[in-house]
C-alpha cells in the first residue's frame, strides 16, 4: 500500500465520519456551511485517489471531478468564513459562487485551459503523473488571491467588532493556510508522489471541527455515536482492502499460484476474510471504547433496580444509590438529603463516608427545591448559577453547597413530589459531568425515587405504630411487646425495670401551661434515652411516667441508673432560662427478673408497687420493690436539690409565709406610688383567688394566684406618674409606655428567685385566648392556666373600677363583656364560672378607684 | 470565573445570560428574588445591633415577616443612621463593611453621609457594573462587544466616592486599561484626569467611555480646541502614531467640508457609552451627535450601589433584582408628606407600579447592607410594564429628578430650603418672601431659578439689580458649598437665574386667599397661578 493510499484513505475516512456525523447533527447555517465544505472535499480527494488508482471510467473524468471540486473549495470556504464571522449576507458571495461556476465550467469545456489531466508516466514500477501546465494557470490563482482577500477582510471585520473571537478564529485561519500551502507545496517535483494537497485537506478538517467545537456548536460525545462508528469502520476496512488490493494483488497471487485455476477465487476470499477480521477488531475496539461503559452502566442499573426493590429500609437504598453512582459516574461524594415533613427541610441522611459532615438543611422555600420541583431534572451547578433561582438563593444557602463542593444535583421525585435530592460533588479527576452522566443519573433517580418514598412511608408507619408522637420513644402497645420479646429471648437472664413518674406535674402544667410541660417531657425523655443508651430500650407508659427495659441488668444496677436519671431531671431547669422555672423531680420504682418478679406481668406489677413507695416516702427518690423501704444509692432521701430553691418544690403553706414580707412590701410600694393600682391589685387578689378556689386548684395554686395577682402591676412603679395618672386618653406613645409594665414586673419579681414561680401568672395576664395578646402571643391553653384566671379577674375589675379619665362600668355590663370576648379574649370555662360566681353573690364585688390598662 | 477567563472559554450567550439574565425574567420571578433576598436581609439586619436598636426605637410591633416590616417599621432617612455609620461602628453592621463609600450630605449643613459595603455587597455590585458594560455595547438582545484590553475613558470620582468602586470592581473581572490608569487619577484634580484622559484617548483609542452625563457633554463640546491644541502643538511630545495623525486629518477635512467643528466621533469609534448623575435626559440626544452612539444610562448612588441600567433600546432602565429590594412611594402620597412631615406615605412594591406616575424611590439594601427602607431622595417615573423592543416584562423606569424638596442641578448640587435661607442671611438680603425651582433653558439646559421679593426697606437703600443680586447670592452659594463651586469650575456654568418680584407681591396674593407656592419646587399649577398673579412667564420644570 502506497502512502498516497494510506494518506487518501483516512482523508477519505476522516470526511465521512465528519460528513456522517455533521449529517444526524442539530443543523445551524454554520453546520449546513461545514456539511457543504466537507462535501466538496469528499469529492476532491475522491477524484483525485479514484484517479491514481485508475479506476473507471477514467484518468480524464476523476481528474476533472478533483479539479472542480478544489475550485468549488474556494466558494464552499468562502460560505463558511462568511457563517463563522456572522456575515452570511456577504455582497461577494454570488459572486464568488459564479466564478468558481465560471473556471469550471471553462476548464471542463476548452478540456484544461487552466489545467488539464495529467499524462500517467511509468517508470520501472513507479506511476507517476506529470501536470502540462501553462500560464493560464495564474488565472485560478488569482482568482484564488482575491478570495483569500475576502476571507482576510471577513475575518478582519470580525475580530474588529468581537476580539473575543480572535481565539476561536485561530483554528479556521489554521486550516485555510494549511489547505493552501499544501495544494501550492504539491506543484512541486519532490510532492510529485506524495498527496501533500490531499494531506493538508485533513489538517484543514481537523482545524475546522475544532474551531466549530470551540464555540460549542455540537458536543462529542453526541457525534460520535455507535452508528456513526459502525459505518465508519465498515467503510474504512472496505477502503483499506481496495487500497492495498492495487498494489498487493500481484504479490499475493504470486503466493496462491498452489490453487492454480482457482488462484483468484483465493485471493478474493482471503481479501474478505481479512475485511471481515479488521471490521471485528474494529468493532471491538468502538465496543470497548465506547459501548463498554454504556453496558456496565446498564447491568449495574438493573441490579440496582432488583436490589433494591427487594427491601424496604431506607439506609440500605441509599447506601446502594450513593454506591452505583460512585462507581460508574466516579463522583468523589455524594450526599443524599430527604425530606424532613416535621422541619419542612431537607437534611442529609446519608452520604459517601460517616464522617462526611450531614449538617446541611436545605429549607423547603429555598428556591433550588421550588427549581427541582418544577424542572424535576438533573441540574449543573454550572447551569445552576446561570438560572433566576440562584440570584434568589441566600449567601449562606450558596455557601453551603459550595462548601461540599457540588457539582451536580439530582432531584428524587415521585408523583410530583420532591422526595429528596442527591448532592454530588466534582467527579475524580476534575473529569465534568458529560450528557451521558446527567441522563444516567437521571435513569437512577426514577428507579430509586419510587423505593425510597415507599420505603420512607412504611418506616414512618411502622415508627408511629410503635412510638409516642410527643417523645419519640416506644408506646405503651409496643412496650408491651418488647418486654414480652425481651424476656422470651433470655428467660432465665436478669431483666430490670424502672418506673419513672414525674412529680407534681399537674401543677408544672399549671404554672406555665401545656406548651412548657409538653417541652419538660421531652428533655426528660432525652435524658432517660441518652442515660440508657444502646443498654435497653425506653418507653412513655403514661402521660407523665416512663418505663426502661433494662435486659441483663440487677436490681443494684438498675437502682444507680434511676438515680443518675433522677440528678439529670433535677438539674433540668437550673440553667438557660429568662426566669427560674419550678424544679422538676421524678420519683422511681425497680424492680427485676428474677430477684423481685418472675415474669413481666410480675414485674409491671411489682414496679408499680415500688414507684406508689417512693412517691408516698415524699418524692423524689427511688425504691426497689426487693427491699421495701428504701434502697437508693443516695439514702432513699429526697434529693437535696430539693432544697435549693427554696419553696420552688416544696409548696408547703408555712412556706408561703417566708415570701409574705416580700410581697407586702412590694405591694406597699406600689401604694405609695399609685394608690389606685394597690387597690386594683388587691381586687384581683381577691377575685381570683375566690376564681381558682371554685375551679378547683389546690391550696398551693390559689397560693400562686394570690401572690401573682398582688404583684401582677408592680410594674407600674417604673412608670411616670404624669402617665398613671393622667386625667385625659393616653397618647400612642404613653400607652405604649403603659404596656411596658409586665416586662417591668418581671424584671422586678425576676430579682427575687424565691418569688420566681409567679412569673408565668403575671407575664400571661395579658395573653388573649386567640393568641393576639402580648407579650408572647399565646393562645388557648398555650397560656399558663394562672394566668388565664388573673387575666378574668384583672380584666373585670378594671371595667367596674372608676378611672381617671373614665367612668365604671355597670357589673351587669362588664360581665357581658367577659361573655361576649369568651372564646376571643377570655377561657370560656373561666368566664362561665366566673359569671355564676358573681350572679350567686359567690364572689363579692369591691368597688375601688383604680386603673389598669 | 472572571470575565476575562469567560470571554475565552464561553459563547456570547452564555455570557450574557450571566450578566443580564435578569432581564428575561417574568414579573413573578422577580419578586420571587426580591422577596427572598429580602428575608435574607431581615435576618441579617434585626439580628445585628443596629437592626436591634432601630427596631426597638422605631416600633412597637413584633417584626417576623416581611409584610410586618413594611407595615410597622417606618420609612427612614440618613439621620436615622448617622450616629452609626459617621462613626463608622463595623461591629454594629449586619456583615462586616469592606469599605465605607462617602458623599456630600447637604449642603453646608452636614459635610459628609459614609455608607459601608459588605463582601456580599460588591459581588453583587460587580456583576451588575459588569451587566452594564455589557449592555452598554450591545445594539440588541444577546450581543454585546466587550474584550480583554479595550481601553476605557473614566470621567468620574475616585474613591472614597462611589463612582471609585466600579474601576477597582471592574478591574477584579476583566482586564481593562483605564485613561488615565486608576492609581494616577486618584492623584489628580477631575479636570485634569479627563484632559489627560483624552490625551491618552487619542494615543491608544477609547473604547469605553463612563462619566456623569453634563460634564461629558462640557468636555465633549470643548473636544474640538482641546484636539487641535495637541495635534499642532506636540504631536511629537505625546507620540502620536501617523495612523492617529492620518485620522486626524481625515476628519479635519471632513468637518471641514461638512463645515462643523471636529466631534469626537470623528475620532474615535466607541463601543460602549455609559452616563450616570442627575438631568442625563438633558444631554443625552447632544451626546449622541457628538459621540455617535447613544450613552446608557446607569443608575447608581452611594447607599443603595449600582440599581439600574438601561439596555440596548435605550427606553427606560430595569431595576437588578439583587441589590436592593424596592418600594415605591406614589407622587401623590410624596406630596401629602411634604405638606405634612408627620404623615406616613404608603408605599407600593414593583410590581405594583403604575405606567406614568411618578415614585419616590425607597430601598433596602440586600445582602448584609445597613439602610432599610430608606428614602433615596430620587423619584422615578414608571415608563411602562415590560417592552416588546426589549423583550423583556419588567417594569422600565426613567429618572425624573431629585425629590422636589431638593434642587439639583446637573447631579452637583443639594440645594435645600435651609441652604437658600442661609445664602440669603449671609449675603445681608432683606427678603419678604422668595420660591425657588428648577427650570430648563430653551437648550434643555437646568438651571436653578429664584423667584425673590426684595423687603420694602431694602429697595431704597441698596444697589439691587437682578446680576448684581445673582452674583451676590452665586458667591454665598460657592462659599457654602463646594459641590456649587464646582459646578462653576467644572461645567463652566452659573445655574442661578433671579427674578425680582415686584414689592408687595406675596402680601397681594396672599389677600386672594389662595396657598402661598412651596419654597423648593412648587407644584406646577401653584407656580402657574402665582407667577400668572405677578404677570410673569411660567417656565416648566420637572414637577
Amino acid at each position: 500500500m502506497t502512502g498516497y493510499s494510506i494518506i487518501s484513505t483516512c482523508a477519505l475516512t476522516c470526511y465521512l465520519l465528519l460528513f456522517v456525523a455533521f449529517l444526524a447533527s442539530k443543523k445551524t447555517k454554520l453546520i449546513n456551511s461545514f456539511i457543504f465544505l466537507l462535501a466538496v472535499l469528499t469529492t476532491w480527494t475522491l477524484g483525485s485517489f479514484c484517479m491514481r488508482c485508475r479506476f473507471a471510467p477514467g484518468l480524464d473524468f476523476w481528474f476533472y471531478i478533483s479539479i472542480s471540486s478544489l475550485f468549488m473549495l474556494i466558494y464552499a470556504y468562502f460560505v463558511f468564513i462568511a457563517n463563522y464571522t456572522d456575515a452570511p449576507r456577504s455582497a461577494f458571495q454570488y459572486p464568488v459562487l459564479g466564478c468558481s461556476i465560471a473556471i469550471i465550467v471553462i476548464n471542463i469545456v476548452t478540456k484544461g485551459v487552466f489545467i488539464g489531466a495529467p499524462k500517467e508516466v511509468t517508470e520501472g514500477d513507479q506511476i507517476s503523473f506529470v501536470y502540462n501546465t501553462d500560464l493560464k494557470i495564474i488565472i485560478p490563482f488569482i482568482y484564488t488571491a482575491l478570495v483569500l482577500v475576502l476571507y482576510v477582510v471577513m475575518i478582519r471585520n470580525y475580530v474588529k467588532k468581537n476580539l473575543m473571537a480572535k481565539q476561536q478564529l485561530i483554528p479556521v485561519i489554521t486550516g485555510v493556510m494549511a489547505l493552501v500551502l499544501g495544494n501550492v507545496l504539491a506543484s512541486f517535483p519532490m510532492f510529485a508522489s506524495f498527496p501533500i494537497d490531499i494531506l493538508s485537506g485533513i489538517v484543514n478538517a481537523i482545524c475546522i471541527m475544532y474551531a466549530l467545537y470551540s464555540r460549542k456548536l455540537f458536543r462529542l460525545t453526541l457525534l460520535v455515536s455507535k452508528s456513526v462508528l459502525y459505518f465508519v469502520s465498515g467503510v474504512l476496512a472496505i477502503l483499506l482492502i481496495v487500497g492495498i488490493s492495487g498494489t498487493t494483488s500481484v504479490n499475493l497471487l504470486k503466493y496462491l499460484k498452489v490453487f492454480g485455476d482457482q488462484q483468484i477465487l483465493a485471493a478474493a476470499i482471503i481479501y474478505v476474510l481479512f475485511a471481515l477480521i479488521f471490521y471485528f477488531v474494529l468493532k471491538k475496539f468502538v465496543d470497548h471504547v465506547f459501548i463498554k461503559t454504556e453496558l456496565t452502566q446498564a447491568n449495574d442499573l438493573k441490579e440496582f433496580s432488583t436490589a433494591i426493590t427487594r427491601t424496604l429500609k431506607v439506609d440500605e437504598i441509599m447506601s446502594r444509590l450513593i454506591s452505583i453512582i460512585e462507581t460508574t459516574v466516579h463522583t468523589e461524594k455524594t450526599y443524599i438529603c430527604l425530606k424532613d415533613e416535621h422541619e419542612n427541610c431537607y437534611r442529609i441522611m446519608s452520604s459517601s463516608s460517616p464522617l462526611d459532615g450531614n449538617a446541611l438543611v436545605i429549607k423547603a422555600d429555598n428556591p433550588l427545591i421550588t427549581y427541582l420541583e418544577r424542572y424535576k431534572d438533573c441540574i449543573l451547578m454550572e447551569d445552576l448559577k446561570r438560572a433566576t433561582v440562584y440570584k434568589a438563593m441566600w449567601d449562606k444557602e450558596k455557601q453551603n453547597l459550595k462548601m461540599l463542593n457540588i457539582q451536580c444535583i439530582l432531584p428524587l421525585i415521585n408523583e410530583n413530589e420532591l422526595v429528596g435530592l442527591v448532592l454530588l460533588s466534582n467527579k475524580e479527576k476534575n473529569v465534568p459531568y458529560t450528557i451521558n452522566d446527567q441522563s444516567y443519573l437521571q435513569s437512577l433517580a426514577s428507579v430509586s425515587s419510587v423505593a425510597i418514598k415507599n420505603s420512607w412511608l412504611y418506616e414512618k408507619v411502622y415508627r408511629e405504630a410503635r412510638t409516642d408522637n410527643l417523645t419519640g420513644l416506644l408506646n405503651r402497645k409496643y412496650f408491651h411487646e418488647v418486654l414480652e420479646e425481651t424476656f422470651n429471648a433470655n428467660p432465665r437472664g436478669d431483666l430490670a425495670l424502672i418506673y419513672i413518674s414525674v412529680d407534681s406535674f399537674k401543677l408544672y402544667n399549671k404554672l406555665y401551661g401545656t406548651v412548657e410541660g409538653d417541652k419538660a417531657l421531652q428533655n426528660i425523655a432525652n435524658i432517660i434515652s441518652a442515660s440508657v443508651g444502646a443498654n435497653g430500650q425506653v418507653a412513655r407508659y403514661e402521660g407523665k411516667t416512663f418505663m426502661v427495659i433494662l435486659p441483663g441488668y440487677d436490681v443494684l444496677g438498675a437502682v444507680k441508673l434511676a438515680d443518675k436519671i433522677r440528678e439529670q431531671i433535677m438539674n433540668l431547669n437550673s440553667k438557660d432560662k429568662e426566669y427560674s422555672m419550678k424544679m422538676l423531680t421524678a420519683s422511681c420504682g425497680v424492680c427485676a427478673i428474677p430477684t423481685g418478679a418472675a415474669n413481666p406481668n410480675q414485674l409491671i406489677s411489682n414496679v408499680d408497687l415500688a414507684l406508689y413507695n417512693a412517691k408516698r416516702s415524699g418524692k423524689n427518690s427511688t425504691r426497689s420493690h426487693s427491699e421495701g423501704p428504701a434502697l437508693s444509692v443516695n439514702g432513699g432521701q429526697a434529693g437535696p436539690g430539693a432544697e435549693t430553691i427554696p419553696g420552688v418544690s416544696d409548696f408547703s403553706p408555712r412556706a408561703f409565709d417566708q415570701y409574705e414580707v416580700a410581697i407586702n412590701s412590694l405591694t406597699k410600694a406600689i401604694d405609695i406610688k399609685d394608690h389606685y393600682t394597690y387597690g386594683h391589685c388587691q381586687n384581683v387578689c381577691y377575685y381570683s383567688t375566690e376564681l381558682s378556689k371554685a375551679y378547683g386548684l389546690d391550696q398551693n395554686c390559689v397560693e400562686i394566684v394570690r401572690e401573682a395577682a398582688l404583684l401582677h402591676d408592680i410594674g407600674k412603679i417604673g412608670i411616670d406618674e404624669r402617665i398613671l395618672c393622667k386625667p385625659d386618653k393616653l397618647t400612642d406613645e404613653e400607652y405604649a409606655i403603659m404596656k411596658r409594665h409586665v416586662e417591668q414586673s418581671i424584671e422586678i419579681v425576676k430579682q427575687l428567685p424565691s418569688l420566681s414561680y409567679v412569673i408565668p401568672a403575671i407575664i400571661g395576664h395579658h395573653e388573649r385566648f386567640d393568641g393576639k395578646g402580648y407579650p408572647r402571643g399565646l393562645k388557648g391553653e398555650e397560656i399558663p392556666l394562672l394566668a388565664r384566671i388573673l387575666c378574668v379577674a384583672d380584666s373585670f375589675d378594671a371595667m367596674i373600677s372608676k378611672r381617671s379619665y373614665k367612668k365604671p362600668m355597670e357589673i351587669e355590663y362588664a360581665l357581658n363583656e367577659l361573655e361576649n370576648n369568651s372564646g376571643t379574649q377570655f377561657d370560656p370555662n373561666l368566664v362561665k364560672l366566673f359569671v355564676k360566681m358573681v350572679k350567686d353573690g359567690d364572689i363579692q364585688i369591691r368597688k375601688s378607684n383604680n386603673m389598669d390598662v | 470565573m472572571k470575565l476575562d477567563l469567560k470571554l475565552k472559554q464561553m459563547n456570547m450567550e452564555e455570557i450574557w445570560d450571566d450578566y443580564c439574565g435578569f432581564l428575561d425574567l417574568s414579573m413573578e420571578d422577580f419578586m420571587m428574588i426580591q422577596n427572598r433576598l429580602m428575608e435574607e436581609q431581615l435576618e441579617l439586619w434585626s439580628s445585628c445591633e443596629l437592626g436591634k436598636t432601630m427596631l426597638s426605637t422605631k416600633t412597637n410591633h413584633e417584626i417576623k415577616t416581611l409584610d410586618d416590616f413594611r407595615r410597622y417599621f417606618p420609612l427612614t432617612t440618613y439621620e436615622d443612621y448617622a450616629d452609626v455609620l459617621l462613626l463608622k461602628k463595623g461591629d454594629m453592621l449586619p456583615d462586616d463593611p469592606i469599605v465605607w463609600i462617602q458623599t456630600t450630605w447637604e449642603g453646608g449643613r452636614h459635610p459628609i453621609k459614609l455608607a459601608p459595603y459588605s463582601k456580599s455587597m460588591l459581588e453583587t455590585y460587580r456583576n451588575n457594573v459588569v451587566a452594564c458594560l455589557l449592555l452598554a455595547t450591545s445594539k440588541e438582545k444577546g450581543h454585546f462587544n466587550v474584550n480583554t484590553g479595550d481601553t476605557m475613558l473614566y470621567g468620574l470620582a475616585p474613591l472614597p466616592y462611589a463612582t471609585g468602586l466600579l474601576p477597582l470592581l471592574l478591574d477584579e473581572e476583566i482586564t481593562l486599561s483605564f485613561l488615565p490608569p486608576v492609581k494616577e487619577a486618584q492623584e489628580m484634580s477631575f479636570s485634569g484626569r479627563n484632559k489627560l484622559g483624552f490625551k491618552m484617548g487619542m494615543k491608544k483609542g477609547i473604547d469605553l467611555f463612563f462619566a456623569v452625563g453634563s460634564v461629558t457633554y462640557y468636555i465633549s463640546k470643548s473636544f474640538s480646541e482641546m484636539a487641535s491644541k495637541k495635534s499642532s502643538s506636540s504631536s511629537g511630545k505625546m507620540n502620536l502614531s501617523p495612523m492617529v495623525v492620518a485620522r486626524y486629518l481625515k476628519a479635519k477635512a471632513v468637518c471641514k467640508r461638512e463645515n462643523r467643528e471636529l466631534m469626537p466621533k470623528d475620532m474615535f469609534d466607541l463601543k460602549g457609552f455609559m452616563c450616570a448623575g442627575t438631568d442625563n435626559r438633558c444631554y443625552k440626544d447632544d451626546l449622541e451627535e457628538l459621540w455617535g452612539i447613544r450613552p446608557v444610562e446607569v443608575f447608581a448612588g452611594t447607599e443603595p450601589g449600582c440599581m439600574g441600567c438601561e439596555t440596548w433600546s435605550r427606553n427606560g432602565l430595569y431595576f437588578f433584582p439583587d441589590a436592593c429590594f424596592y418600594e415605591f412611594i406614589p407622587f401623590s402620597e410624596l406630596r401629602k408628606n411634604m405638606e405634612d412631615p408627620e404623615y406616613k406615605p404608603s408605599t407600593c412594591l414593583i410590581d405594583e407600579v403604575t405606567p406614568g406616575q411618578m415614585y419616590e424611590l425607597v430601598i433596602s439594601v440586600l445582602k448584609g447592607g445597613a439602610f432599610m427602607r430608606y428614602r433615596v431622595g430620587d423619584v422615578y417615573r414608571c415608563l411602562g410594564i415590560g417592552s416588546n423592543e426589549d423583550k423583556t416584562s419588567l417594569p422600565r423606569f426613567e429618572y425624573v429628578d431629585r425629590v422636589p424638596d431638593v434642587i439639583d442641578i446637573a447631579g452637583f448640587t443639594r440645594i435645600t430650603e435651609n441652604s437658600i435661607n442661609t445664602v440669603i442671611t449671609l449675603s445681608g438680603l432683606e427678603t419678604v418672601s422668595w420660591f425657588a425651582c428648577k427650570e430648563f433653558n430653551e437648550d434643555n439646559r437646568p438651571y436653578m431659578h429664584l423667584y425673590v421679593e426684595i423687603a420694602a426697606a431694602s429697595i431704597h437703600t441698596r444697589a439691587l439689580s437682578t446680576d448684581l443680586l445673582r452674583q451676590l447670592l452665586s458667591v454665598h452659594f460657592k462659599y457654602l458649598d463646594n459641590d456649587y463651586q464646582d459646578l462653576k469650575k467644572i461645567l463652566g456654568i452659573d445655574p442661578l437665574e433671579i427674578t425680582i418680584l415686584p414689592s408687595g407681591t406675596y402680601a397681594q396674593y396672599e389677600k386672594t386667599g389662595r396657598p402661598l407656592p412651596r419654597k423648593i419646587n412648587p407644584e406646577a399649577a401653584e407656580k402657574l397661578r402665582f407667577l400668572e398673579f405677578c404677570g410673569l412667564p411660567y417656565i416648566a420644570g420637572n414637577y
